[in-house]
């Protein structure tokens, strides 16, 4: 009985599979066909640089002369050789571990702050986002000249509680701090943003429910609504972590890596041996090097971040 | 569905073709030589007296058209790579002198050696820091564009009020160390001197210029190992170090952006610096003079250069010869005068420099600039031409400024980055 019927069926199953086929393609077609611009762009101005620095990084390659010979290693082993890479890890760490949770506890204060309804809220709240529309260089300006040892208003006040005059960007201790303050500020809008969103977010009954039982305002805040901004918290972390090990900006504009190599920084390191001594192998072999770091602080994250974060669903 | 797929063929049509239309419209080699691109960094007054000039020459020359396009001089070298690579390299282009050694490798440079010989071109009157600096191992890769050198500015207000005399052209390092701790009111916050402590370039090239005048060499002459450290370079850095650690008399500059509106400010006495500072001190009667030398020293009253150049780039043989045609009339002595009495600019070539009338109406025009091109006669030296300078730099940038920040003592320094350049000058590679 089901011998002569299954062929028909199958007949008929396979002529509506193939037009559903034939619809799938066309539109596979017509999808590919629309995206095909933005992956070759993407393609040409990504994957391809990502493509040819792992190349010279494995080159001797000064991007001047057309010889470029194939050195194997040796850009990877000059780099555990050199005391300046090992400063610049040291510095791009330090600053990530002072600047990440830094922008975060001042952005959650801020937010927490203005989370309410108060007069003139909405100018309060933008003014805590200008930071982020100021561009770097006025910003650095700016701080050059707060924290100038002799003229700015920082040392000025300084003199007025008696602390000692400090000697700031012109001093190889001092310098990396100046730029965590600065960039801290610059940065600290953006936090604001993401946690004000993420306040708003919390139901008005749960804060409720706390105090119906008796919770004090910290209680609640520590039980209630930290765990529930974790998400935008280890949003936050990553986010300002992988910004972190990249500074250039801020190095490049204020201090050039100085006093005395005490705030260089990874990137900023690869840009010098890249642009001004046009190693661009070695150069293409410290990126690759920070890609790791990168890779490895954001694994960490996330696998830590995970066990911390609420996720409510 | 026809029809999205027709827009979509349509569209990538549209996109391939403005890529290959981006590719010939900006260089590409081949062409009659009727069209050349050249690439300048400049603003302003100079923008303005270069657009004159290219006009006067398409006037003169027609059919030909001289398209200029800006690009920021800091980026003009990454940006040539990036042509280069992408087979759209301009015909001219304006490049750092510091960049000459490493220029020279790109394979699309043409030689000029001789473009340069022919007479009328007169190659000498170039100014020696010029010709130096466009010349790598024999081999001349550019024409210049550009001259400045080191002098002292100083606030004759400041000089008066401490009661000093004003500083004449027969001064001596002794007596600016003298000045500058006289000038140095601490409760004023006012500062005898500056000193720009990036560590960079701008950092090392200021020294460089004491350590000449001190009698000193930065290298040996076949450029094989460090010469600075010596009498000279020890006489040098010590000289800096007495006002920075000692005296307190020297404001130091980390960020190399604050001197000037502290000088223009009356916060600062002397300034060793360039003409190009010069119009950033509207507020303070200044005078200019030259470098001081040092007491018994052979090296006299010198100062340092840093030339720019035009590079050529190979384009076909046709553009090239009309490339060549145009930088050699931009930089005859004409257009100079012209170029010059229009931006402050200091004259590239000799003869205007010293042409009758033309000290006169560049000094009304930019008070003080006449001295700087007096000076150009103390340009006796250029920095070494090797490609690995760059990297010799950060040594003796690092040197000076832990030097000036008390962190080192002159010798021990100079030994220490003395070690380190003979390293990068055996091992010039990673």
């Amino acid at each position: 009985m089901a011998a002569p019927t299954a062929p028909v069926r199958r007949r008929r199953l396979s002529s509506a599979a193939a037009a559903r086929a034939r619809v799938a393609r066309s539109e596979h077609f017509t999808g590919w066909a629309f995206v095909t611009p933005g992956v070759v762009i993407i393609l040409l101005f990504g994957a391809v640089p990502v493509i040819w620095s792992a190349v010279m990084s494995f080159q001797q390659s000064n991007l001047l002369s057309p010889s470029t010979p194939y050195v194997g290693l040796r850009n990877y082993r000059a780099m555990v050789h050199d005391p300046v890479v090992a400063q610049a890890v040291g510095h791009t760490l330090v600053y990530t571990a002072l600047f990440v949770p830094g922008t975060m506890i001042a952005g959650l204060f801020l937010a927490v702050a203005m989370n309410r309804k108060i007069r003139f809220i909405s100018f309060y709240r933008t003014a805590a986002y200008a930071t982020m529309a100021i561009s770097t260089i006025s910003e650095a300006l700016v701080f050059i000249w707060l924290f100038d040892p002799s003229y700015g208003v920082v040392n000025y006040l300084f003199s007025l509680v008696g602390v000692p005059q400090q000697q700031f960007l012109n001093s190889p201790s001092e310098a990396l701090y100046v730029i965590v303050v600065m960039t801290i500020w610059g940065w600290t809008g953006f936090a604001v943003v993401i946690y004000l969103a993420a306040l708003q977010g919390i139901p008005q009954p749960l804060i409720d429910a706390a105090a119906t039982d008796g919770a004090t305002r910290w209680q609640t805040f520590r039980r209630v609504t930290l765990p529930l901004l974790s998400p935008a918290s280890l949003f936050l972390a990553v986010w300002l972590t992988i910004n972190a090990l990249q500074l250039f900006d801020e190095v490049y504009l204020s201090t050039q890596g100085g006093p005395l190599n005490s705030t260089s920084v990874l990137v900023y390191y690869l840009y010098e041996q890249a642009f001004q001594n046009f190693n661009f192998g070695y150069a293409s072999a410290i990126a690759y090097f920070l890609f790791l770091i990168i890779l490895v602080v954001t694994a960490i994250q996330f696998r830590v971040g995970r066990r911390f974060t609420y996720y409510r669903s | 569905m026809r029809t999205h797929r027709l827009s979509v063929v349509l569209g990538s049509s549209l996109i391939a073709l403005g890529l290959v239309a981006c590719g010939a419209g900006s260089g590409g080699s081949g062409g009659n030589g009727k069209s050349i691109q050249i690439w300048e960094g400049y603003t302003a007054d100079e923008a303005k007296a270069f657009a004159h000039l290219v006009s006067e020459y398409e006037k003169q020359n027609p059919g030909q058209t001289v398209t200029s396009l800006y690009v920021d001089n800091d980026d003009s070298l990454t940006k040539v790579l990036t042509a280069v690579r992408g087979g759209s390299v301009p015909d001219i282009a304006y490049l750092y002198g510091s960049w000459a050694p490493n220029v020279a490798q790109i394979p699309q440079v043409v030689t000029l050696n001789s473009v340069v010989k022919q007479p009328s071109v007169n190659w000498n009157d170039f100014w020696v820091g010029e010709r130096d600096v466009a010349t790598v191992n024999g081999r001349v890769i550019g024409i210049p564009a550009l001259v400045d050198n080191l002098a002292v500015v100083y606030n004759k207000t400041l000089f008066t009020q401490a009661g000093l005399q004003l500083p004449g052209p027969g001064w001596t390092w002794p007596q600016f160390v003298a000045d500058a701790k006289k000038l140095t009111d601490t409760a004023k916050k006012q500062y005898g001197t500056a000193y720009v402590t990036p560590g960079n370039e701008d950092t090392v090239w200021h020294w460089e210029a004491l350590l000449w005048e001190a009698g000193g060499k930065i290298l040996s002459a076949d450029n094989k190992k460090a010469a600075f450290d010596s009498a000279a370079g020890l006489r040098s850095l010590t000289t800096l170090a007495s006002m920075a650690v000692t005296d307190h008399s020297m404001y130091l500059d980390p960020t190399d952006s604050a001197y000037a509106n502290l000088f223009n400010s009356g916060k600062i006495g002397m300034l060793v610096t360039g003409p190009w500072d010069l119009s950033s001190f509207p507020s303070v009667d200044y005078g200019v003079q030259i470098m001081p030398s040092f007491p018994g020293s052979a090296g006299g009253h010198q100062t340092i250069s840093g030339p720019d150049n035009w590079v050529i780039f190979n384009n076909g043989s046709a553009r090239t010869a009309a490339a060549e045609k145009f930088l050699l009339w931009l930089t005859a002595p004409a257009q100079v005068t012209y170029f010059s009495l229009h931006t402050g600019d200091l004259p590239i070539r000799a003869s205007v420099a010293n042409a009758t009338g033309f000290y006169q109406s560049m000094n009304k025009a930019l008070p003080g600039v006449g001295t700087f091109i007096n000076n150009l006669g103390n340009v006796r030296q250029a920095r070494p031409q090797i490609p690995t300078y760059p990297k010799i730099s950060t040594v003796l940038g690092n040197m000076v400024v832990s030097v000036l920040l008390g962190k080192s003592q002159p010798a021990a320094a100079l030994a220490s980055a003395a070690q380190q350049v003979n390293q990068i000058l055996a091992n010039p590679n990673p």
